[in-house]
């Protein structure tokens, strides 16, 4: 902590950054902390609950954020994929951010727990985590640190509903997009989510209705999934954000294997690796047009 | 237990803005009147099974039936006692579903050659009860009326208002994010409610604050039980400690003056206060989602097909930057800051200008929801910390 807490001292201090974007203590449990002055870097604070994907900040359309000068941002592995995808499709040039990699044993699911990793506790998106030492970083901070216990909750529950019939599974969907109020939380809190005019905000024409009714839910879930598949990090914040409980993380874990299994790809926290939706390659598969 | 009457009647003229200021209605609205019945845990089963029976529609606190992610209870239209789930959490969203629907259809149009004909909808509504609303729910519904009978009236909102009987539970306190008693209200409080269900043990001490109440309780006399003075003794007493024990764990929580707040706000539109907080917000507005006191709606025509289609008012928010957005492109709210700066701005401020009271209950959810960690009952402790300075 002492580490993390001198580097954003001292980047704030000579100016390298106006801002520090890490977490702190909130009355319910960690949050996201902008630090703009060098006598508050000691709120900063990394342990497991510290959940937030932070590179939903670096989305170039917030003003509010742009406006306190060149961010210093505190990622883990996963949001360091956030990062590079941003980096990927030129949403953010490299020298316009410094950032500031914590060596991370997970996260527990909501930032209201106790820091306890269990089988219980941990994010279901640690569950074959590559990147607990993120490498696309400025600095890396804090020790070396034990391996997450597993769970492969979310997986399981993908093959109990790949196992289910067509319309079993019709029926499942049905009933948890029935809920949704279309807030559109889970765009909001999406690091991916950067476009310029949403399509489901666009009027002329309107190509997804914004009435919550299951034919305009159906429409907004489909089409954002189709636009992340292959640009997902999985770090899970839409179903968080999400205040009516949709479990949206099977859809984008689905979509990984998915993805995975038709192009081969695995989202990376390598800018330079394109991801399939920005690329062309003529083995392609192809059997949808035999 | 005070006995006087609370018989605050909905608004149904003009003349109803100006009311009188939250702390003051809502204190008195904690007072409960009619005789104190009981209804066993066995009881309130029988009266849920002759209330469907019925065919009267009912909403209460009841968990998904399909296991999905949480495990807090939403309200819902249930059929059977078996899905109450009176001692789970506070509902995930708050009752205001049941009266403004996230969408729903003003009118349905159909093309006939050059002319377009108009199908209206229903205005009047069959009659529905709730059982075991939280106190803050309700409370907003009438806060919320006011609006909606301000110049026009709503029909819609009215029209299931006018059909809606409610009894509430009174709230043990969910945790540290309820407020209610520091915008006049209290865990106990019936406001807005036909009547009271306080938990003792081995049932519900039951009250009745208005006609409708009195009429739902006559309705399924044999299920409620007045038994002997001793035992309507022990209940009352009972029930008195469950209630003071809830207000003392909420008045531990907030401890502001919303006068002193709807000052400092209004007369600091552009003070750096706000500028500070916006960054954090992420603007995805679930907060106003769950908020039993948002009612902001947009209105959309959807076509269904050729020549006809509906008109429909969905739930819309001034968190998002669409909400402001000119057809010319400009955005007066461009930035969180200012979307965020609105909401406690409407809520503390304009609402409270225009008729009297606070657009909030205390409920807490904003705080519970937010993925960001942006806590109103801190915003609001903040502001009333500057205000005094």
């Amino acid at each position: 902590m002492k580490e993390l807490r001198d580097l954003a001292r001292k980047l704030l201090a000579d100016g390298d950054a106006g801002v520090v974007i890490g977490w702190e203590e909130g009355r319910r449990g960690a949050r996201p902390a902008f630090i703009t002055t060098p006598d508050d870097a000691d709120k900063l604070i990394f342990d497991a609950r510290c959940v937030h994907n932070l590179a939903n900040y670096l989305n170039p359309r917030k003003p509010q954020v742009k406006a306190l000068g060149k961010p210093a941002v505190v990622v883990k592995g996963c949001d360091a994929k956030a990062v590079a995808g941003l980096l990927r499709e030129a949403q953010l040039t490299r020298d316009r951010v410094i950032l500031i990699g914590v060596r991370c044993g997970g996260v527990v699911q909501t930032p209201e727990m106790p820091a306890e990793l269990t089988e219980a506790t941990v994010a279901t998106r640690c569950y074959g985590c590559d990147v607990r030492e993120p490498k696309l970083v400025d600095h890396l901070v804090g020790d070396a640190q034990p391996e997450p216990p597993v769970t492969a909750a979310l997986d399981r529950r993908i093959a109990e509903l790949d196992a289910l019939s067509p319309q079993e599974r019709w029926q499942f969907w049905t009933g948890q997009l029935a809920k949704c109020t279309r807030c559109h939380a889970c765009r909001q809190a999406c690091p991916l989510c950067h476009c310029e005019r949403c399509i489901t905000d666009k009027t002329q024409p309107q190509w997804i209705e914004s009435s919550s009714h299951l034919r305009g839910n159906f429409a907004w879930h489909l089409t954002r999934a189709q636009h992340l598949a292959g640009r997902c990090v999985g770090c899970g914040e839409c179903e968080r954000a999400c205040p009516v409980g949709i479990p949206l993380s099977l859809i984008n874990r689905k979509l990984q294997l998915v993805v995975k299994d038709l192009f081969d790809y695995t989202v990376t926290d390598d800018p330079e690796v394109p991801a399939p939706i920005g690329a062309y390659a003529v083995d392609d598969r192809q059997e949808f047009i035999e | 237990m005070s006995a006087a009457p609370d018989k605050r009647p909905t608004p149904k003229g003009k003349g109803t803005k100006g009311a009188a200021p939250a702390a003051a209605a809502g204190a008195a609205a904690t007072a409960v009147a009619g005789a104190a019945l009981c209804l066993t845990e066995e009881n309130l089963g029988k009266l849920v099974a002759e209330i469907v029976a019925g065919g009267t529609r009912l909403v209460a606190p009841a968990r998904e039936p399909q296991a999905g992610v949480g495990g807090s209870a939403d309200y819902r239209y249930i059929s059977s006692a078996a899905e109450l789930a009176f001692g789970d959490s506070l509902p995930r969203m708050s009752l205001k579903g049941f009266f403004l629907p996230q969408s729903e259809v003003l009118f349905k149009w159909h093309r006939k050659g050059a002319d377009v004909e108009i199908e209206a909808v229903p205005t009047e509504f069959p009659p529905q009860i709730v059982l075991g609303a939280r106190p803050c729910d309700t409370a907003a519904l009438e806060i919320v009326d006011q609006v909606m009978d301000w110049g026009l009236r709503d029909e819609l909102w009215f029209g299931r208002r006018d059909a809606t009987t409610i009894f509430n539970l009174s709230c043990p306190v969910e945790d540290a994010s309820c407020f209610c008693h520091a915008v006049g209200l209290n865990p106990d409080a019936t406001r807005a409610a036909d009547g009271m269900l306080t938990p003792v043990p081995g049932g519900y001490l039951v009250e009745t604050c208005t006609e409708k109440g009195a009429a739902l309780i006559e309705g399924h006399k044999a299920l409620f039980e007045s038994g002997d003075t001793g035992a309507a003794a022990q209940r009352s007493k009972a029930a008195a400690q469950y209630r003071a024990d809830a207000r003392a764990k909420v008045a531990a929580d907030l401890q502001i003056d919303t006068t002193r707040i709807k000052e400092w706000v209004g007369d600091h539109f552009d003070d750096d206060f706000w500028t500070a907080l916006g960054p954090r917000c992420n603007g995805c507005a679930a907060c106003a989602s769950v908020c039993p006191t948002c009612h902001c709606f947009d209105i959309v025509d959807e076509p269904e097909g050729v020549g006809h289609g509906a008109r429909r008012r969905n739930w819309d928010t001034c968190q998002t930057g669409v909400f402001t957005l000119h057809a010319s492109g400009h955005n007066p709210r461009a930035d969180q800051n200012s979307r965020f700066r609105q909401r406690v701005n409407h809520k503390f401020f304009i609402y409270p200008s225009r008729f009297g009271e606070v657009l909030c209950t205390g409920c807490g959810r904003c705080s519970r929801v937010c993925p960001e960690g942006q806590d109103l009952a801190e915003v609001l402790a903040c502001i009333d910390e500057l205000a005094r300075a």
